[in-house]
């Protein structure tokens, strides 16, 4: 049971990783709260419906809807957020002007969707047991898709000078501007590239889920916002790390205490956790790589 | 709510009105929050003269507003479930509707009669999921069941396999279940992909069009069917009172009546119009305060009362000076002390076509024992 439980929690972690760390790239880079985040992941699984449903390869749609993501979040950015950016709003500001966004964006959803539920049409496929875990062929799946995205982030944010232009405007945006960088285009690809990942971290989700309906991303904004934070704000591999605690802790929390309080524990170890480490997981590491870069 | 009150007036005033006064239905907004819905039932209250009754309150807004309607003496229809007014002492207070704690009766009876004696109950934290645990549990171990396991699961989680893997491992042969519609889809699906789906009995919250689109989506259209039946309120859309409804309905002026013909809260609401009209008629007084005693005595089933199934009926038979037992279009209406008419369940089964299939019904008379 102690080994499934942890099968359970890497598929969690997965999801969430995907979302959390595009969260966290996007506000490393652009210092803006994005709250309507998980309804931008919402709005991505609807694109992968239409196309699924449309007759395109369901895993097909899964990339429109990482595509559509990263579309929209950089029209979202460059129409809605760059405007008060430019007169000067401050973060609180901000978070209004994102929640304002979220709202709409549900109720334009469900103006189109109706209060009903979808489903993307992804047969879960067979049980595939290892080391004591079981998964279905569709959680191998979206666990890869997770695992290459990881892989893929940290060969640019290593190894390009894109990767490098980005961890640079994220720690000091000036000094990265008077460097040579032009961190108006490292920001636009930063929301690109955040979208990207929301817009993956969403259709994940919700073919996790098995059905969804327009307010199901923003429901899960919280454990998103909350592994970032666990990390370490705008800290990718803290990201990582942080959606692969919560992650297990919600599912040893089911397994070991009582399923009705397994929020209440995932979020009571990230209390605990940012009393100790208020920095969050990683954050002293990737300041110190940030130096040594 | 309109629905039901107009096809009553409709009724009513087609065969006289109240003691030559005509029933008119006027709505007042309480925006399903109470504090706005105490302002609402204020101003009904010193604003409407001739009040015959009201229907309503509601779940959200009951406990709020049933004292000041009580005490402005007035008789209220009460849609709410709460279990708080099982055993009410408000004196103007009445419900044709099941309490919500009752279903658990129901779902119990039901695996009981199935042979499922081994049960799961899966249902979500939330306070609208609880109210129905209670009684189950203590109905299902009443009735020789052994409730495995337990779980309220939180709302809105990626994942429940865990739970899914301590369900299977407790071997039920059946779940008792009401969870939000995700929360629902993917607990489900999660079991079905882990495991293998067993009979499920949900309450009448899960058999409400969102939760079947969200549970069909993600197990399958046949494979829910194949698993899943639920309570509700027994209401037959059959019998000489229905037909009376249905008559009344269409002639109401009622937008799109056809929606509102199998409904049972509107049939419930077109019913309490009834009974107060006929209870007005008998007391030979519109004055809520002389006719609500008079409430039990125009529905309850007692020797030598002649059977009615409409208002013009009913009233035909108290002229010629007959007890009178009035059968509502939603059925057999029999008060008990506290104002409850608790009524009958039906068990309905989902089609893979999205219509629901009546298998069997659970009566008052079998839930009552359960009760005590």
């Amino acid at each position: 049971m102690f080994l499934q439980t942890v099968g359970f929690g890497i598929v969690t972690a997965s999801i969430l990783a995907l979302a959390a760390v595009g969260f966290t790239v996007q506000f490393s880079v652009t210092n803006i709260l994005n709250l309507a985040y998980g309804d931008v992941m919402t709005a991505s699984a609807f694109v992968a419906y239409v196309s699924a449903t449309a007759g395109l390869n369901p895993w097909i749609g899964m990339i429109t809807g990482g595509i559509f993501g990263s579309l929209f979040s950089y029209l979202l950015n460059r129409f809605v957020y760059t405007p008060f950016i430019r007169r000067g709003s401050k973060l609180f500001v901000m978070i209004i002007v994102t929640i304002s966004m979220s709202l709409i964006l549900q109720n334009v959803m469900q103006i189109i969707w109706g209060p009903n539920f979808f489903t993307v049409p992804i047969p879960a496929g067979s049980s595939v047991r290892f080391l004591g875990m079981i998964f279905t062929t569709s959680q191998i799946v979206i666990i890869a898709v997770a695992v290459a995205a990881m892989l893929g982030l940290h060969s640019l944010l290593t190894f390009t000078k894109l990767g490098k232009a980005m961890r640079a405007t994220a720690t000091d945006p000036e000094l990265a501007r008077n460097c040579g960088i032009r961190t108006k285009r490292i920001t636009d690809l930063a929301w690109l590239l955040s979208g990207l990942l929301c817009g993956l971290g969403g259709v994940a989700l919700v073919i996790d889920l098995g059905s969804f309906q327009s307010t199901t991303g923003g429901e899960f904004l919280v454990p998103i916002i909350a592994a970032a934070i666990l990390g370490g704000v705008g800290q990718p591999y803290g990201a990582m790390l942080g959606a692969l605690v919560i992650g297990m802790a919600t599912e040893m929390a089911a397994l070991v205490i009582n399923p009705e309080y397994k929020e209440v524990v995932a979020f009571g170890l990230l209390i605990v956790m940012l009393l100790i480490r208020p920095q969050g997981l990683l954050a002293e590491v990737a300041s110190q790589k940030e130096v040594a870069a | 709510m309109m629905a039901g009150c107009q096809a009553a007036a409709h009724a009513i005033n087609a065969a006289g009105g109240v003691l030559t006064d005509k029933i008119k239905c006027q709505g007042f907004d309480t925006r399903g929050d109470p504090a706005d819905a105490v302002t609402a039932a204020n101003q009904m209250v010193a604003t409407t003269s001739n009040l015959l009754g009201v229907l309503g309150p509601s779940s959200d807004e009951a406990n709020a507003t049933a004292p000041l309607i009580n005490a402005a003496s007035i008789p209220m229809f009460a849609d709410t479930g709460q279990a708080s007014f099982d055993h009410t002492s408000l004196k103007y207070f009445w419900r044709l509707l099941p309490a919500d704690d009752v279903k658990g009766y129901a779902m119990a009876l039901y695996a009981i009669s199935k042979h499922y004696l081994r049960a799961a109950a899966v249902f979500g934290n939330d306070l609208g999921s609880q109210s129905d645990l209670p009684t189950l549990l203590k109905a299902y171990r009443q009735l020789g069941g052994k409730m495995v396991v337990t779980q309220q699961i939180a709302l809105g989680q990626p994942s429940y396999r865990t739970e899914v893997e301590q369900l299977l491992a407790a071997k039920p042969q059946v779940i008792f279940t009401e969870a939000s519609p995700q929360a629902d889809a993917t607990y489900l699906s999660e079991l079905n992909q882990l495991g293998h789906l067993v009979p499920i009995i949900g309450t009448d919250a899960t058999i409400q069009p969102q939760w079947l689109s969200a549970v069909a989506g993600a197990v399958g259209k046949n494979t829910l069917a194949k698993y899943f039946v639920a309570e509700q309120p027994y209401a037959p859309a059959t019998g000489p009172s229905w037909q009376v409804y249905q008559a009344n309905l269409m002639k109401s002026g009622v937008s799109k009546p056809a929606q509102w013909s199998t409904d049972s809260y509107s049939m419930s609401d077109y019913d309490a119009v009834t009974i107060m009209a006929l209870a007005a008629a008998m007391a030979k007084s519109t004055n809520p305060a002389a006719y609500n005693k008079l409430i039990p005595e125009v529905t309850n089933p007692s020797p030598g009362a002649v059977i009615v199934h409409s208002f013009a009926q009913g009233l035909a038979a108290i002229r010629a000076g007959h007890k009178i037992s009035y059968v509502g279009a939603a059925g057999i209406i029999d008060f008990n002390q506290w104002h409850n008419s608790t009524g009958g369940f039906e068990i309905a089964a989902y089609l893979p076509n999205g219509n629901l299939k009546l298998v069997t019904g659970i009566t008052a008379a079998q839930i009552a024992p359960l009760i005590k």
